[in-house]
């Protein structure tokens, strides 16, 4: 490469700018105009065809895993991952929703707990486009999610697994399964846990889908029923699984958030002041000239804008490897509440045009246009991931040394 | 002129724990309490020892005696004495006055009381509100005028900070046409009244300053009135407003720390009352505040210490949440230690009200988030009728 030319195809290790300008042509000339359009209220069929080829296309281009080691396709720095999660997000690119359990809570997993043969054997699976799901929560293990019980029996050289996991994504489409089990009930709670990867192909397991609050599908009850699991399966040594489940690192939810808050300030804070300017309330008045509409826009703005102040703040920490876990829980919470607020508020501006129903549109994330419907959504952040009370409490006795 | 920030982090960090550390030992609430009763209604030993040690003058340039920083050791300072709540005419001299004479067009003048507020031998401040404490420089309600080489003041501002010990304010006045200009008076010039209007939070003083045909010399004239005079006052404002967030800020952490503290200690049903999630859940809503205020308000002093880009903006990102937040974070800081909380003696009072005086001391959030909208979504469009 002569100097002051870039790479079509954004690599690491050049300058900043270089690679803004490559991700930006790239998704110029990648991402389809009509997405949008294309992709409301198609089947589960087609939205999973969809992602399937979308997830392609990021792989090919060395864009679905900026964040993994350069052998896992990523390799780029943390500033250089800021700048492809900015730029996917500004081309209103579709997320890669079918692979992010691979990519951002299995692959990291692996990568600190596996042995060299598991993390090669999974790395090649990822990198050819195997699909990922994770069964931790139980029916009786949400937020207590160390109270799990399906159970793993030792028999020779394999578990026997028997239990129910929850709210588990892509299960119906999945090809393995990271799954966390109890090994030893005598244990206490959290010592008696081991983490296992299973062939999703395997007998005994039975996916059923939840329809949400939404109408969607995008969850699954996972029976199973005395699965064979071989013990080299083992994710970390067995009754390890507490600490091996803790996996997803710090910098790697920087970046997610990092995504959902662009992708926020997109589609949703800009496509807000767009609906208001179109928009006429009841009154007759332009819902742009409405000085109680203009003044919530431009706090919502504010809010992204401050989300954004604690992202940075909470990236330039990991870089200098100072702990996070209390910062990642107030950003959460700080997304959470602004997506449900912006969510609501564009909800009320458009009145009772709000309530007509429409196609959902899936494949968009959190804010797909169909405001309601989204609003609806919103709630799945406040419980998704920890929910917003239980962040509330990781916050009060991990920074504040508050007494549980 | 414009600050740069040179502190490396550990430098900046150095600088906080010196302040921090002598506030602690010198500007305990007890020491407050005391100094707010009295005359000047500040520690002036304190504010001779900040001067001394170069605080007062952190970022103004080395060649005028000044520390050579950046706007963002300022933040670390304001934290600081926000924490403490520490009575003294720092916002109003080495921020707001300082911060006028450093960004103004016509230089003599303005470095003359550069040098003499670094020295510590002339304290300034500024009157940008109109009488009834709006910052909308359509409504200003002091006049100014040509007058034979000379600029004539007449009228009031109001919720000028420490003008009762000011040498110089900063004012800002439109003419008869509604042109905005920025002069400076000095307080002891004929015609120059000087009013105490007593506030709730007494560790900020304001006065109301009215000028009856005060004339001074044209010098006074800071920069070129007219766009470029209004587009100085609103870089002031903006400076004032992100000055009244630090301290904010810095008020919250202090009252985060002392709820959470009581909260572990204070025990009730046998055991201590943090261990509830009702009073959990209120001490992590304020670190979340103090958090996200932190973050904001370090973001918009680096993006002033990059350059003169955007000023309002910032402030008004800056005003729309941090203001709100940390006034929130003292209220629930208060409701956290129950009836002690809510007693003369306590603290607590003394966190809220300073926080909620901070919200709105340069402008509500409402009235920033309106001119963030004029930005963000665009301006309304004037109907054709009232144009013609």
């Amino acid at each position: 490469m002569t100097a002051g030319s870039f790479s079509a195809v954004p690599v690491p290790g050049g300058n900043l700018q270089d690679l803004r300008r490559s991700v930006r042509e790239w998704c110029a000339s990648h991402i389809p105009d009509d997405w949008r359009d294309q992709q409301r209220g198609v089947s589960r069929e087609e939205l999973v065809a969809f992602l399937q080829w979308w997830g392609g296309q990021l792989r090919q281009a060395g864009l679905s895993a900026p964040h993994l080691p350069a052998e896992w396709g990523g390799g780029f720095s943390i500033p250089e991952q800021v700048v492809i999660a900015e730029e996917l997000a500004r081309g209103d690119a579709p997320r890669n929703a079918l692979y992010h359990v691979a990519l951002f809570n299995v692959a990291p997993t692996i990568l600190r707990s596996a042995t060299p043969e598991q993390c090669e054997r999974i790395r090649s699976g990822i990198l050819a486009g195997e699909v990922w799901c994770q069964g931790f929560s139980e029916p009786n293990a949400g937020s207590d999610l160390a109270s799990l019980q399906t159970r793993a029996v030792r028999d020779g050289d394999h578990y026997v697994v028997t239990g129910q996991k929850v709210w588990t994504s892509w299960a119906g489409e999945a090809d393995w399964c990271i799954l966390l089990v109890r090994t030893d009930a005598d244990a206490p709670k959290h010592k008696g846990l081991s983490c296992l990867v299973m062939d999703m192909r395997l007998p005994g397991i039975e996916v059923r889908p939840i329809r949400q609050a939404t109408g969607a599908s995008s969850f699954n009850e996972l029976f199973l029923d005395e699965v064979v699991v071989p013990v080299e399966q083992c994710i970390g040594a067995e009754n390890d699984g507490w600490a091996v489940a803790q996996g997803t690192l710090s910098a790697e939810r920087a970046i997610v958030i990092l995504d959902m808050t662009e992708r926020l300030r997109r589609n949703g804070i800009a496509a807000a002041v767009q609906d208001a300017s179109e928009r006429v309330l009841e009154s007759g008045e332009r819902a742009l000239e409405d000085v109680a509409v203009r003044e919530k826009l431009a706090e919502r703005y504010a809010e992204s804008e401050v989300l954004r102040n604690l992202l940075s703040a909470m990236i330039e920490d990991v870089i200098r490897g100072a702990d996070v876990g209390g910062t990642s829980a107030v950003i959460k919470i700080f997304y959470t509440e602004l997506l449900a607020n912006l969510m609501r508020q564009i909800t009320d501006l458009h009145g009772l045009a709000a309530q007509l129903d429409q196609p959902l549109l899936e494949s968009a994330g959190w804010e797909s246009g169909f405001w309601m419907n989204d609003y609806v959504h919103s709630f799945g952040w406040a419980i998704a991931g920890g929910s917003s009370e239980i962040l509330r409490n990781v916050i009060g006795e991990r920074m504040l040394g508050l007494p549980r | 002129m414009i600050a740069t920030s040179s502190l490396s982090i550990a430098e900046r960090d150095e600088l906080r724990a010196a302040a921090r550390g002598l506030l602690s030992r010198d500007s305990s609430s007890e020491r407050v309490r005391a100094v707010i009763n009295e005359t000047p209604g500040f520690d002036g030993r304190l504010w001779d020892e900040m001067v001394e040690l170069g605080w007062t003058s952190l970022h103004v340039p080395t060649d005028l005696g000044g520390g050579g920083a950046g706007y963002a050791e300022l933040g670390v300072m304001l934290h600081e004495l926000g924490r403490a709540i520490v009575p003294s005419p720092f916002l109003a001299s080495s921020v707001l006055a300082s911060g006028a004479f450093m960004l103004c067009e016509r230089r003599t003048f303005a470095d003359e009381m550069l040098a003499s507020i670094v020295a510590g031998d002339a304290v300034g401040s500024v009157a940008l509100a109109n009488a009834a404490g709006s910052y909308d420089q359509a409504l200003l309600s002091v006049e100014w005028e040509h007058d034979a080489g000379s600029i004539r003041l007449s009228g009031s501002s109001g919720f000028v900070l420490d003008a009762d010990c000011s040498d110089i304010v900063v004012v800002a006045a439109r003419d008869a046409a509604g042109a905005p200009a920025v002069v400076a008076v000095d307080t002891a010039a004929p015609g120059v009244r000087v009013e105490h209007t007593p506030t709730v939070d007494a560790t900020h003083r304001l006065f109301t300053v009215s000028f009856r045909d005060v004339v001074v010399p044209d010098d006074r004239m800071l920069t070129e009135h007219g766009a470029g005079a209004g587009e100085l006052l609103d870089r002031v404002l903006a400076l004032g407003v992100i000055a009244a967030a630090s301290d904010a800020t810095g008020v919250a952490e202090r009252a985060l720390g002392r709820a959470a503290d009581y909260a572990k200690d204070r025990v009730q049903f046998g055991k201590p009352i943090g261990s509830f999630q009702a009073v959990k859940h209120h001490c992590a809503n304020m670190a979340i505040a103090v958090e996200a205020s932190r973050a904001a308000v370090r973001a918009a002093w680096d993006s002033l210490d990059r350059g003169p880009r955007a000023w309002p903006m910032t402030a008004a990102v800056v005003s729309s949440y941090v203001g709100p937040a940390c006034a929130e974070a003292c209220a629930l800081a208060l409701r956290v230690h129950g009836g002690l909380g809510f007693t003369w003696e306590h603290d607590s009072h003394l966190f809220l009200k300073r926080a909620k005086l901070d919200e709105v001391l340069f402008g509500t959030p409402s009235w920033h988030r309106r001119r963030l909208a004029r930005e963000v979504i665009g301006d309304v469009e004037t109907p054709e009728e009232c144009t013609a």
